[in-house]
């Protein structure tokens, strides 16, 4: 019997073994592929095609169906249109103002484009639950959330046994970022932490509602893990308290989230966190998560031994080819090798799902992704 | 009334009173280098050294960094009138192509905080920028910053412009990298003068840099 594709997903996030290690590419808006280095990609494995967008503003790239089969890929994304869904406008090339009023910045003058949220209604003053309440406030009922998704379903039905898996369309800490502006929103936590968690409230509320849209679309016998996630981690440490501040103040937020989404569906939380995740990770078990994304392995504390030996019963993780040094600037002979140890070490027992430490960024050569796919496919389990 | 309690009140983050506890230890007669060495640096050094380990995050870094700012506002006029000079001038900026600062911000509050001048010419900046605004406020170190792998290469290219106008503007300014994807073996790559993991260390190596 030959495994589908469904299949051996969840056996990796079960800790079981499948008959090769899971591969992803594109399931999430934080595991695909920015445009430039997919357009090389597709032109390297022959297979033309007019690209698909799936972000402007991250300058992500929707791989093709061919692209995917070439590379084993199990995973299916279930997202709102354009990612995120809801209504922004573009104002000029290089600014973007969302649905939730937040002014994004393109940079200029180099090839690889890309923006940040750079003002927002909630910018400057003191943060106060009635400067909230006053917000103007993105319908979670949009239809662009939805549109199309029944369909999408279907069509990933009718060609195979995929994980299907489900994109919550929006963040709690990273929105707070963007409407409220990093730095401020960050001193809230001391400042105005009433406010801070009442905004937490809403933007939880908010992704949960659309996100029940969106599962109601899909059917939710269909959903079989849900994305979400934002970074609690640097390259070094903590952007903030993993106790103090994440565990007494974030974490119930979260754990809202994704116990509401988990019980709808039964699907697994696959939760991404950028940077060094380690001193959190209690905390994410906690709260339900199965699986970690993208597994900065290059970040403190984040060597795969280390997480496969104090976490690996209890944590899938989804990631772990380094996107900062290894894919863009080593050869394809070391991204092989690294891409055959990770195998070996996360997915020793089930529990690895092989993909890049976040999207595949733009200087990537396709001779590195090639290989990074080809030690995934070539996998078999003895 | 000491100058304890302005260093413990930059570790409680209590920038809104620390003015006055500044200004009272002035009215008191402190001596105003005393004020700012024993009260506001070594506070924000302490700050930065339990950043460092681990045990205080970006939230109170900022936090004692506002606190640090409120002190200074109240001594700055009077370090001026006693001939007080910034131990540095710094041009920071995160290089073209890259809008993320909140890393490159830290640094500069830090440098601000350790007694440097700092000009900070936000995100997306041109390798010239740098020189040109360098050289008009007679600078001693420029300090680019880069989240994005694709940032490296436009460190890289700053880090070689500087140089470039060292030799052909006579000018003798250092310059410094920083952020997730650098290590110091990429800044001696390139040539750079200094690395800091993070930002109590890039403060560390850039009052070596000025000493």
């Amino acid at each position: 019997m030959a495994w589908t594709s469904r299949e051996r997903v969840l056996a990796a996030v079960n800790h079981e073994q499948p008959d090769r290690v899971a591969i992803d590419l594109g399931g999430s808006g934080a595991s695909s592929i920015v445009i430039d280095a997919y357009d090389r990609l597709k032109h390297h494995l022959g297979l033309e095609h007019e690209t698909t967008v799936m972000s402007r503003l991250n300058h992500l790239a929707q791989p093709d169906e061919s692209v995917l089969r070439r590379f084993g890929v199990d995973t299916r994304p279930i997202s709102a249109r354009g990612r995120r869904g809801g209504s922004g406008r573009w104002v000029d090339e290089l600014t973007f103002i969302d649905h939730f009023g937040v002014t994004f910045k393109g940079t200029t003058g180099t090839d690889d484009k890309h923006f940040l949220y750079k003002d927002g209604p909630l910018h400057g003053g003191e943060l106060t639950e009635d400067r909230i309440d006053a917000m103007a406030w993105p319908d979670p009922d949009d239809p662009s959330m939805t549109d199309g998704i029944k369909d999408q379903v279907a069509r990933y039905k009718a060609a195979g046994d995929y994980c299907l898996v489900l994109n919550v369309p929006d963040q709690v800490i990273h929105r707070a970022y963007a409407l409220r502006g990093m730095t401020d929103f960050l001193k809230d936590f001391y400042r105005a932490p009433e406010a801070a968690c009442y905004l937490m409230d809403r933007l939880a509320d908010y992704n949960i509602r659309a996100s029940e849209n969106m599962i109601r679309e899909a059917g939710a016998e269909n959903i079989d893990v849900i994305f979400f996630g934002e970074d609690l981690g640097t390259q070094d440490g903590c952007m903030f308290d993993p106790d103090a501040t994440y565990g007494r103040l974030i974490k119930p937020r979260h754990e809202r989230i994704i116990q509401t989404l988990k019980s709808l569906t039964g699907g697994k939380s696959l939760f991404h966190c950028c940077g060094s995740a380690y001193l959190f990770l209690d905390h994410l078990i906690d709260i339900g998560v199965d699986i970690l994304n993208p597994v900065q392995v290059n970040a403190k504390n984040m060597e795969p031994e280390r997480l496969k030996g104090e976490f690996g019963d209890r944590l899938a993780f989804w990631g772990g080819i380094d996107t900062q040094d290894l894919l863009p600037h080593q050869s394809a002979d070391a991204v092989r090798a690294e891409a055959e140890r990770c195998i070996e070490i996360f997915g020793k027992q089930g529990g690895y799902i092989l993909n890049a430490v976040h999207n595949i960024q733009f200087e990537v050569p396709p001779e590195n992704i090639v290989a990074m796919y080809d030690a995934g496919v070539n996998h078999r389990y003895r | 009334m000491a100058v304890e309690d302005i260093f413990d009140a930059v570790l409680a983050y209590q920038d809104d009173e620390i003015g006055a506890l500044t200004q009272a230890e002035i009215d008191a007669g402190t001596d105003v280098r005393m004020i700012l060495d024993d009260g506001l640096i070594a506070a924000l050094d302490l700050v930065g050294e339990k950043f460092s380990m681990g045990t205080l995050f970006v939230p109170e870094m900022l936090l004692a960094a506002d606190a640090v700012q409120a002190g200074l506002e109240v001594l700055r006029p009077l370090l001026v009138d006693t001939g007080f000079q910034p131990i540095g001038t710094v041009v920071l900026g995160t290089v073209k192509g890259d809008l993320h600062d909140i890393g490159k911000n830290l640094v500069g509050m830090m440098l601000e905080g350790a007694g440097f001048r700092v000009i900070d010419l936000g995100t997306d900046v041109d390798p010239a920028r740098f020189i040109d605004v360098a050289q008009e406020n007679e600078a001693d170190l420029i300090a680019v910053s880069g989240l994005l792998t694709t940032s490296m290469p436009e460190i890289e290219r700053a880090v070689a412009a500087v140089h470039d106008a060292n030799r052909s503007r006579n000018l003798n300014v250092k310059v410094m990298v920083g952020g997730p994807p650098v290590n110091q073996l990429f800044a001696d790559r390139i040539g750079a003068d200094g690395y800091g993991l993070d930002a109590p260390a890039a403060v560390e190596r850039a009052r070596q840099l000025v000493a």
